[in-house]
């Protein structure tokens, strides 16, 4: 008895707030008169739909007798939205109204699973991308370290190369003064070095 | 007060699986043949004994304030975010996790990011964008958040550049008090 009280209560508490014991007692009455009404006005709407429906198929038999008996709704591969009932209203026969909860062990366990292998899944491809990144961008600055250091060993090999061009030009030059000097002093004495300077004279008018 | 939906479900646990890295033990049979079950309360959903969820049914849905373990709020558009009444569960299966030094706890608990120059020590090997559970050194969950670099790259980051994106944070209790559990 308690759970049936239970659910007239459940219908009649949005209807009646403040009833005492007798009030409930009458909100339990028209409940059930209302339950007993939905369920007539369900199965009046349910032909109704059907009537709806039927009319159409012998006018469609009455047009084409000589081709076919009966076409069914599938056969005529009419579009759905262009049927009489449209496609949201017609509800399944014999299946639960409402949402479906997930309340027992096996489902809830089965979505679990589902979602933990799709999660480890993304978050391992995510490691794999990041791991080929890594590499990616330590093979480039390896690279990139590489690049520097041969330019940095070119400069200081041009940069030997002229320290030495210039100390050879240097050597050289150094040599011949001297061999020549040593010419010009055996020739001229050391006074003679003097009419080599360059003087600069203004030209005669 | 209803168990979840099919569609429901799924966006919860992939919401904690961001975070945790072991779902099954959340619905685990317990030692005494009960088990823990999720149910969903004005767009809140609670992670709860299935026998105190039974017990529950006798009070109405508009006088029933909480039950259990509030995990968080389904949102208008179906996603689930999660609240730092969840931090709990979340940190007994913590898939990544962020320890911070003395000096960085209060910032966080204030409810700004996590920097690099506050990070004690961080969990190998953590991709960018992931979820992680925040600790403090001696080894208290703060809160949790997302990941702004992967562990890598993070050490190459200056001091003052974000780790960790603030997700949620035990201060929380105090600066969200009116919201947290209604409204």
């Amino acid at each position: 008895m308690a759970p049936t009280r239970t659910i007239k209560n459940k219908h009649a508490a949005p209807k009646g707030g403040a009833g005492g014991g007798k009030g409930s007692t009458k909100s339990s009455g028209s409940g059930g008169i209302s339950k007993s009404k939905g369920k007539a006005g369900s199965k009046a709407s349910l032909p109704a739909t059907q009537i709806k429906g039927r009319p159409n198929l012998p006018g469609l038999d009455k047009n084409k007798k000589k081709k076919q008996r009966v076409y069914t709704e599938k056969e005529l591969g009419i579009p759905e939205l262009n049927m009489v009932t449209p496609v949201g209203v017609t509800k399944p026969r014999g299946k639960k109204k409402g949402k479906v909860f997930v309340d027992d062990k096996e489902s809830m366990t089965t979505i679990l699973a589902l979602v933990q292998a799709e999660k480890e899944g993304q978050i391992e491809s995510k490691m794999m991308r990041a791991r080929q990144m890594e590499e990616i961008r330590e093979a480039r600055r390896v690279e990139a370290e590489k690049k520097e250091a041969e330019r940095k060993a070119k400069l200081e090999e041009t940069k030997e190369a002229l320290r030495r061009k210039r100390k050879r030009t240097k050597g050289t030059s150094d040599k011949e003064e001297e061999e020549e000097n040593i010419k010009a002093v055996a020739a001229t004495g050391t006074k003679a070095a003097k009419p080599k300077k360059k003087r600069v004279s203004f030209a005669p008018e | 007060m209803r168990p979840l939906t099919d569609q429901e479900m799924k966006t919860v646990l992939d919401k904690l699986a961001n975070y945790m890295s072991d779902l099954k033990s959340l619905i685990a049979p317990l030692e005494d043949g009960d088990r823990y079950v999720f149910r969903l309360n004005h767009s809140r959903v609670y992670y709860v004994k299935l026998s105190i969820a039974n017990i529950a049914t006798c009070v109405s849905r508009d006088a029933l304030l909480s039950l259990g373990t509030c995990l968080g709020k389904m949102t208008k558009t179906g996603k689930f975010r999660l609240h730092i009444t969840a931090l709990p569960i979340i940190a007994s299966g913590a898939r990544h996790k962020i320890w911070v030094k003395e000096n960085g706890a209060q910032p966080f608990l204030y409810g700004s990011n996590v920097v690099k120059a506050h990070v004690g020590r961080w969990s190998e090997d953590c991709p960018e964008h992931q979820g992680c559970v925040v600790y403090s050194m001696a080894d208290v969950p703060l809160g949790f958040g997302v990941t702004a670099r992967s562990t890598t790259e993070a050490r190459r980051l200056d001091p003052t550049g974000i780790v960790c994106f603030r997700q949620a944070d035990c201060g929380e209790y105090l600066r969200d008090e009116d919201t947290l559990f209604a409204g």
